[in-house]
């Protein structure tokens, strides 16, 4: 666990100081800039070129200093008239998009930053809930399909019906955010922290994905030797709903889910420990899904959508605080991964 | 043998044919402005896709050797500084990552370093590549360490078979090529996804550098396209006007074309990977 700490601390170091240094770096540069189109301005700055009259005086100086050339001077006229012009129509245009590392910038970042880190908790608690259950739910339908056979004529209609039902429940759990909240949006009021959440949750194929490699670890689990030793020694095997020696769809729905008695339960423990281990991928992809569904709900004051409207104004300031923070957040559920699957080992190790 | 009885085939071939009937049903229906777009949009899509997985396929190879080598070669330092780097990568959002790549392509396209379809292309699934490369690189590296552990590798190490021949051809091509392909196809799906939503992305417009206008059309920005929108707009509308639902089949055709083509081969993608696997036990 040490040494995962310190690899984790020189990753954060590192990615600290070179985003520190860039940010440093374009302070001074903006500065210069600043600098630079003050001078540039400066020097024509007694003319306001806009003026027809202030334009002709400027031409007539023009060519009592530089005779001779005259087309030239026509031509610096009309330039700088131009620069002069498209000077101050820039100021106008990005007077509300620039924007510093000011005290009030620093404080609406902070704010976002707490809701996209509530949203964060919040989705990834209800996917490692919905993961495990939704695995553990197809593991023992499968099971409990292989322990009834065939079947009659109704019930195989009733399964047709349960396999189209599934077929488009799995539909939309692999819609991409926007689809969803695109299809909804006459409907719904898409623009609200729940929805996101939700949607969060159940698209962009999150759900699916995770769910069908703890499915995996389950199957593989139950090819392991000790499942045979389970059995030798009559724990309970059924995985049917409906016996009482059988796993209820109460025990899989619960937040914590324990199976005692029944050989499933060791399966379970061992599966979910593979599963902790794939938290880290599924934390980058599920910010990757955060990030789409800000977008594809438009929220406006929400950490990823003013990060990409930041991009577009050029503030690369912002842009690289609030970087830096992802980043934070994606150490940090990386640091408490390792910290569950070290504690995880131990359990088993001692 | 192949078989509609495997998982992976079926739906190899459930994908086909259903594309193959969206693609009449729209050749009669669809208007043929919209259908240019709608081929265009899917057959560029794919092809980024496929040049996704030979990208990925080229980086996680040469990192997984890379690493292979650094570390039986006792460069310590190497090998920490590679996996460290690699430890970066993985901790950016892949999103975030291709986003400021395709901002990048943009800005080389705006000013005219890049001129070819096929190299706005090939550049576009490197930025892509360069986010999903380490899944494959993990799957090289576990099969790797997985056979070190075994006699075999040390009794062809004493029967004098060099050790790239040993890694390349009996573990990576004899030994691992099914899990390497399973991969490939997960990559695929990866890629088609984070195509699209990046294309939403800019689609928003918070990107100047990289548009629309800028980039090639493909089933994420046609998704984003005004007309696509309303198209599925009107699906909402449906589940409260059900008499309005015939409707969709004909005057919302780019929208419902586009979204379906997204969802369901994702959808397919996700099952032929799954069927695979489950074919090969792995």
């Amino acid at each position: 666990m040490k040494s995962k700490l310190l690899v984790h601390g020189a990753s954060i170091l590192f990615v600290s100081l070179t985003l520190l240094i860039a940010l440093a770096w374009i302070g001074s540069r903006s500065g210069v800039t600043e600098a630079s189109v003050r001078s540039t301005l400066a020097a024509a700055s007694f003319a306001d070129l806009s003026n027809p009259f202030q334009k002709a005086l400027f031409s007539d100086a023009m060519n009592i200093f530089y005779p001779g050339q005259f087309d030239k001077n026509k031509a610096e006229v009309s330039h700088l008239a131009d620069a002069q012009e498209k000077a101050l129509r820039d100021k106008l245009e990005n007077s509300s998009e620039k924007e510093g590392l000011t005290l009030g910038a620093w404080t609406r970042i902070l704010g976002m930053y707490i809701k996209f880190i509530i949203v964060y908790v919040l989705v990834m608690l209800l996917t490692y809930y919905g993961v495990q259950t939704l695995g553990a739910w197809r593991f023992c339908r499968k099971k409990s399909h292989d322990e009834q056979g065939a079947g009659s004529f109704p019930t195989m209609v009733l399964k047709s019906l349960k396999k189209a039902a599934l077929f488009i429940a799995t539909f939309i759990l692999f819609c991409p955010a926007y689809v969803i909240a695109y299809s909804l949006r006459t409907e719904l009021n898409t623009d609200t922290v729940f929805f996101m959440i939700v949607l969060c949750v159940i698209s962009n194929g999150l759900l699916m994905v995770y769910s069908n490699k703890f499915f995996a670890f389950l199957t593989a689990e139950s090819r392991k030797g000790y499942v045979e030793t389970a059995l030798a020694k009559n724990l309970k095997s059924s995985y049917s709903q409906r016996t009482p020696d059988g796993i209820s769809y109460r025990a899989l729905i619960a937040p914590i889910k324990r199976f005692n008695g029944h050989v499933f339960d060791a399966i379970f423990r061992n599966a979910r420990g593979q599963y902790l281990s794939t938290i880290k991928e599924q934390a980058s992809f599920l910010i990757s899904g955060m990030i789409i569904t800000e977008m594809a709900l438009n929220l406006h004051g929400y950490l990823s959508y003013e990060l990409f409207r930041q991009m577009l104004y050029g503030n690369a300031a912002i842009v690289i605080v609030m970087i830096l923070g992802i980043y934070y957040l994606v150490k940090a559920t990386e640091i408490f991964t390792d910290f569950l699957v070290y504690r995880e080992e131990r359990k088993y190790e001692n | 043998m192949l078989s509609l009885r495997n998982k992976d085939v079926r739906w190899a071939f459930i994908w086909l044919v259903t594309t193959a009937i969206i693609a009449v049903w729209d050749i009669l229906f669809l208007n043929k402005p919209a259908l240019k777009l709608v081929v265009a949009g899917f057959f560029n899509t794919f092809i980024i896709a496929f040049l996704v997985i030979f990208v990925t396929l080229l980086m996680g190879w040469m990192a997984t050797l890379g690493l292979h080598y650094l570390q039986e070669g006792k460069h310590k330092t190497g090998y920490l500084l590679l996996n460290f780097f690699f430890n970066l990568i993985r901790s950016v959002p892949q999103v975030i990552g291709i986003l400021l790549g395709y901002v990048a392509v943009g800005m080389c396209i705006q000013q005219g370093l890049v001129h070819s379809g096929f190299a706005i292309f090939a550049l576009l699934s490197f930025c892509m590549g360069l986010f999903i490369f380490l899944e494959m690189a993990d799957c090289m590296w576990e099969r790797i360490d997985h056979y070190q552990k075994l006699d075999f590798y040390n009794a062809m190490r004493v029967c004098g078979v060099s050790q790239s021949r040993i890694i390349n051809f009996n573990i990576l091509w004899k030994n691992s090529r099914i899990h390497i392909f399973n991969k490939l196809i997960s990559v695929m799906g990866i890629a088609v996804f984070l195509q699209c939503s990046v294309d939403f992305i800019i689609s928003v417009g918070l990107s100047t550098q990289a548009n629309q206008v800028t980039l090639p059309t493909t089933l994420g920005n046609l998704l984003a396209n005004l007309d696509s929108k309303q198209d599925i707009l009107a699906v909402g509308n449906t589940l409260t006007h059900p008499l309005y639902f015939p409707h969709l089949f004909f005057e919302h055709l780019q929208g419902l074309t586009v979204a379906f083509l997204i969802v369901f081969s994702l959808l397919c993608i996700h099952n032929i990977a799954n069927g695979y696997a489950e074919r090969h036990r792995l």
